[in-house]
């Protein structure tokens, strides 16, 4: 499959004069396809021979990332030197590491040798991962600002060793459950506790987050030169943030750091913005702000309600507040004001005016991080908290949603995207209409839908971090982002041109890159839902439709940029990408084609999870009757959820604000059927 | 009784520590005033401190001798509180006076003297059990509020603000006393219990008794500067020294709402009076909503920034307001949720008006938003203070003004008050723009040339101030834990049966 997009780059490489650039490239992207084929010959082979080969095996994985960071390093062309080579040879060797330890084999592996039990889990490895980063902001404030190069290094190592303490949670098989549990008593009188832990979907964000901050801090110390300390604190605050909010399961704690990123991200933006930079700010921030207080009174109310119907125990525990059910009027409002600022966040139709002018205005290493990790905190705020807390009210308005995710994101995102001028606002709005795939998987509610939104969520995050990277390195040499100041670029930046048209093309949905796999699933999944009334066909049309436009939009903008003639004097003269950029952008381009080729190194820890959320959300969205009162789920962390929902008796007096679901006599009755078609 | 000079010695302490201050100024030369005279009024403050917590851990309740006080002056937790919440409030001000004096060319000895008295004044409207007793400590708190906001005799503004404000105070303070007269008329009683317990007894007097609380109503929601009352805190905040503001903003503020609450919930505490349909509570409700919305939509267009605080400071009573509505559903949890709220209000207001101190030298004052603008690169230390205490007046986790308002909402919330809360929080959002207005003036723009710009001053006390507040800011933030429960049992122990 990778050698399928190369035919179209090899002509520019033979045309531009300097080949010595783009073989050793290629042939590094090959290495990791060979070497991802070989991992997995070898964990089939010690599948079919555990015993013997299992001691075989932890020699060879421990030897295969020194292997591959050699081989790079060697790869390596010869005008650079070792400041090149050696971070490459890392990152490629970290990149070898991650891959050999989330195999799923490998967990299957290590699981064997420690005599059948899980691997031990650190169970404060979570809060390592929120407070390394958060630790470093905070020593970053007591170091000079007149030393620059001490930050950036501070800055990076900390975020480096974030990384390397997020690897541990590859080893662990998720299964259904949460690990890394951790639960400690914050505000005893209001029942606040700091509870984190993670499961097959927070899983595939933290890393995300983990593994692309480094990359946007790295390629940010290329491009800002003001105020470094206060850039270095609000990258770490940020990527702080970030992962507490996909790890949180009280709610509290959820918001609170949910409000953390908020204001790193206003500075961000505000400080070393672009010109309408303070407007651009303001609207981020007013706009997550009032969805965010709407979220707070809702949590509020939720936590309130338990400590009514429990006669005084408050808590504001995500499995504690999941087994209150409320009427339906109640249950629309609670969920409208969680709802909404996911959607703010994702952004949805009509509430997405926010993020064009975001990105715009912001740096690149704030588009980078906004795209990647923080427009996910919607959708997975939306998965995990409006799917878990109120399915009923989720299930009764998916249909609705379904289609403005269609028409509003995917659809009107991709016309928007079509006619920009602006290649960042081009991005920009292709962002708009990727989100909409993710929102309308989550809404079409199919094992493979979800797990496909899910995969989705990581590969916008990897492909539009990589667009924004590359639209940052041109902007930094031409200082104008406008398609018609370009033409011909092929010409003069060949490999620039290469990593642009993989990245476009993973964006797109080609085969073999990462793009495809996600949205074919959620085309499939929604095509096959039971979730999303009559009109699920229709829909999947239209998300298939959005495909050919982001086909449309993107080589437009691929075309004028970098074929045809050179139109300007100043392109004539632009470098190629340097070895930073280079640096910075790689390990995204082979998560590329590693996410492409190997999409289950992902959708096997999913599995669980996601059959875990549908049970509760077929579970709950079934049920008869209303009123607040509790169904008798075993919810408690640690217990395994049984197969079949435990029996639930309709309330003795339905209420009458009752519940009724639209699509529920258009099922069948045996409804747990997740890939059946619904009609 | 040594156990009653001991649960009263926050009082006396600063009582005797004025007297000794005043003694001290008028006997050092002219010219090694300067100097001693804050640091010593800090000292009297943390005294009183360290005494009010000293009085809370020795415990009021086993006390029998308070009762030789009963009713003009009611010690429980609820005055130990507030007790230390002045002196808490009152050392931020002297510090802050401290720098503040000496740089402008102000320093005279009379400020600090000022200062204690009147927040004995304080003291005595948090303990008073008698409505003779509330004007008394109303009366000696809010003369030296309005010495200390015409302290700067040669501005006009100063004495504009000052006027102003006595004029309408004196006004207030006449009406509320008119109320308490009718409620002597009504129930022949001038202690609050008495006349507590003559209106739930009923009686014939029931139209006086609601003519009453409309006065004493006013009287109070005037001194706690809600709309539409509030009209003389715009100009005597920005006439008066920054101190005397800072001291006005908290101590000046956490007073009126402790007589607020203490008149309400002993008078008035009446089912009837207490109800949704002909009590006192949709009046509040409405002043609450009237005095968040306004507070804040004009905040937003102010140019300065000691002007813009003072709206905000307006805009918090009405958060507070809805605090103290709530209290008639859950009398101790509300309650409780007020006092938090007024303690991290006092130290995140007190940091505020301290870090714009700060931002300013004599001659080079920050006065407007344009002056602040770039003193973020320029001098990052202020600017990163100020910054904090925004964020926490703003209510953005995890800082102090966070914790208060969460308190609060979710008291409204308990009480059922949903629409109240809604109200309240999209004001959070009107507030956090104008906040932020600040932070974008100080981080995000540079100086237009030839503008004036705001110059740090440098000062031992107010830098002590600053991290004294953000270090309160940020602790209360993160472990909020053992003040919430001070709070919690200083009004369960105090208000115990809701509803009357």
């Amino acid at each position: 499959m990778a050698t399928k997009t190369s035919p179209s780059q090899l002509p520019h490489d033979t045309t531009s004069g300097r080949p010595a650039w783009t073989t050793p490239l290629f042939a590094f992207l090959a290495a990791v396809v060979l070497l991802v084929v070989a991992t997995q010959l070898l964990g089939r082979g010690n599948e079919k021979d555990l015993a013997s080969f299992s001691q075989a095996n932890a020699t060879v994985g421990s030897l295969i990332p020194l292997l591959v960071a050699a081989v790079v390093a060697w790869l390596v062309p010869q005008g650079h030197g070792w400041r090149t080579r050696a971070p490459l040879a890392f990152i490629a060797g970290l990149f070898a590491l991650f891959i050999a330890n989330m195999w799923p084999s490998a967990a299957a592996v290590a699981t064997e040798g420690a005599a059948d039990a899980q691997p031990e889990e650190m169970p404060t490895l979570l809060s390592w991962l929120i407070g390394l980063p958060l630790a470093g902001s905070i020593a970053i404030l007591f170091m000079p600002r007149q030393a620059p190069r001490l930050l950036k290094a501070t800055t990076l190592l900390v975020m480096l060793a974030t990384l390397a303490a997020s690897i541990p949670l590859l080893r662990v098989d998720m299964g259904r459950t949460f690990h890394f549990n951790q639960d400690v008593v914050w505000i005893e009188r209001f029942g606040i506790h700091y509870h984190v832990a993670i499961d097959g979907i927070s899983l595939w964000l933290v890393i995300l987050t983990v593994f692309i901050t480094p990359i946007a801090a790295y390629v940010s110390f290329g491009s800002i030169h003001t105020r470094i300390k206060d850039w270095c604190f609000a990258l770490l605050l940020l990527e702080a943030g970030m992962i507490g909010a996909f790890v949180a399961l009280d709610l509290f704690l959820f918001y609170v750091f949910w409000e953390v990123m908020l204001i790193p991200m206003y500075v961000m933006i505000g400080v070393w913005g672009g010109t309408n930079r303070i407007k651009a700010a303001l609207k981020f921030f007013l706009y997550t702000m009032a969805g965010s207080l709407l979220m707070l009174a809702a949590i509020l109310y939720l936590a309130y309600t338990y400590s009514r119907v429990t006669g005084g125990t408050a808590t504001f525990d995500f499995f504690e507040l999941q087994r209150l059910q409320f009427p339906r009027h109640l249950q629309i409002w609670l969920w409208f004001a969680f709802a909404i600022s996911f959607f703010i966040k994702v952004p949805m139709w009509p509430v997405h005016t926010w993020l064009p002018d975001a990105h715009t205005e912001a740096p690149t290493a704030g588009s980078i991080i906004l795209a990647a990790v923080l427009l996910k905190m919607g959708t997975y705020g939306y998965l995990r908290f409006c799917m878990g807390l109120f399915p009923e009210v989720s299930a009764e308005f998916a249909a609705t949603l379904g289609g403005v995710a269609v028409l509003g994101g995917i659809l009107y995102g991709a016309l928007c995207a079509w006619r920009q001028d602006d290649v960042k606002r081009l991005v920009a709005y292709s962002s708009v209409a990727h989100l909409g795939y993710v929102m309308l998987g989550i809404f079409a509610a199919t094992r493979g839908s979800i797990e496909g939104a899910i995969l989705q969520m990581i590969n916008h995050g990897v492909t539009t971090g990589a667009l924004f990277l590359l639209v940052g390195v041109i902007y930094d040499r031409r200082h104008t982002r406008m398609l018609d100041d370009f033409g011909g670029l092929a010409k003069v930046m060949p490999v620039y041109t290469a990593l642009f048209i993989i990245s476009t093309m993973a964006s797109i949905g080609v085969p073999g890159l990462n793009g495809f796999v996600g949205e074919f699933l959620i085309i499939t999944g929604t095509y096959a839902s039971d979730k999303l009334g009559h009109v699920n066909g229709i829909q999947a049309v239209g998300a298939a439709l959005g495909v050919i436009l982001a086909a449309l939009y993107m080589l437009t903008a691929v075309q004028k940029m970098f074929f045809g003639p050179i139109t300007r004097d100043e392109n004539k003269r632009l470098s190629d990408i340097n070895a930073r950029e280079m640096i910075a952008v790689a390990p995204l381009v082979i998560a590329m084609f590693v996410l492409g080729l190997a999409p289950n190194l992902l959708v096997n820890q999913m599995h669980g999870a996601v059959e875990r959320i549908l049970v509760d959300y077929e579970t709950r969205g079934k049920l008869p009757g209303g009123g607040t009162k509790f169904y008798e789920g075993p919810i408690r962390l640690g217990i395994r959820r049984p197969d079949t929902p435990p029996p639930v008796g309709p309330s003795p007096e339905p209420t009458p604000g009752g519940l009724s679901f639209g699509n529920e006599g258009s099922r069948p009755a045996g409804g747990g059927a997740h890939d059946g078609h619904g009609h | 009784m040594m156990a009653l000079a001991f649960v009263l010695s926050p009082l006396l302490i600063l009582a005797l520590g004025a007297l000794l201050l005043m003694l001290a100024e008028a006997l050092t030369p002219k010219q090694n005033r300067a100097a001693g005279l804050a640091l010593g009024a800090t000292i009297v403050f943390v005294a009183g401190f360290a005494f009010s917590v000293g009085a809370w851990l020795y415990g009021v309740e086993d006390v029998a001798e308070r009762e030789l006080l009963a009713p003009w002056l009611v010690i429980d937790r609820f005055t130990i509180f507030f007790d230390g919440l002045f002196c808490l409030g009152g050392a931020l001000a002297a510090l802050l006076a401290g720098g503040y004096l000496r740089e402008h060319g102000l320093e005279r000895g009379e400020f600090y003297g000022l200062l204690i008295f009147s927040t004995i004044g304080g003291m005595m409207v948090a303990a008073a059990g008698d409505a003779l007793m509330v004007f008394i400590g109303l009366e000696t708190m809010s003369i030296g509020a309005y010495a200390l906001t015409a302290f700067r005799r040669t501005s006009p503004r100063s004495a504009e603000g000052a006027l102003k404000y006595f004029l309408l105070g004196s006004f207030a303070a006449a009406i509320l006393l008119y109320g308490f007269a009718l409620l002597y008329g009504a129930t022949g009683h001038t202690d609050l219990v008495g006349i507590g317990n003559a209106i739930r007894a009923g009686g014939q007097h029931q139209t006086m008794i609601l003519v009453a609380l409309v006065l004493v109503l006013v009287g109070l929601v005037f001194k706690v500067s809600a709309v539409p009352f509030h009209m003389w805190a715009p100009d005597a905040y920005e006439g008066a020294p920054t101190p005397a503001t800072t001291y006005m903003a908290a101590v000046v503020k956490c007073g009126a709402f402790a007589m607020l609450l203490r008149v309400l919930l002993t008078c008035f505490s009446d089912q009837g009076l207490m109800s949704w349909a002909a009590g006192w509570p949709p009046v509040l409700a409405w002043i609450a909503v009237l005095t968040m919305t306004v507070a804040n939509l004009i905040a937003g267009q102010q140019e300065s920034v000691k002007r813009m605080l003072a709206y905000s400071s307006i805009a918090h009573a009405g958060y507070l307001l809805v605090g103290v509505v709530a209290t008639i559903h859950s009398m101790g949890t509300a309650t409780a949720s007020v006092l938090f709220y007024l303690l991290t209000y006092t130290v995140s207001t007190a940091g505020a008006f301290g870090a714009l101190i700060l931002c300013g030298r004599k001659g080079a004052e920050a006065v407007s938003y344009e002056d602040l603008a770039g003193i973020g690169r320029r001098h990052p230390a202020a600017a990163l203070a100020f910054s904090l205490f925004l964020v926490s007046l703003a209510g953005i986790p995890p800082t102090a003004g966070f914790f208060g308002k969460w308190f609060i909402f979710r008291a409204a919330i308990d009480a059922g008050f949903y629409a109240l809360t809604i109200i309240a929080f999209f004001n959070s959002v009107i507030a956090a723009y104008y906040y932020l207005r600040v932070l974008v003036f100080m981080y995000m723009r540079e100086p237009a040339a030839g503008a004036p710009i705001a110059t740090p001053m440098r000062s031992g006390y107010v830098a002590t101030a600053l991290v004294v507040s953000a270090i309160l800011v940020i602790a209360l933030g993160v472990v909020p834990s053992l003040p919430l429960d001070v709070a919690v049992e200083a009004s369960e122990k105090t208000f115990a049966a809701p509803g009357g």
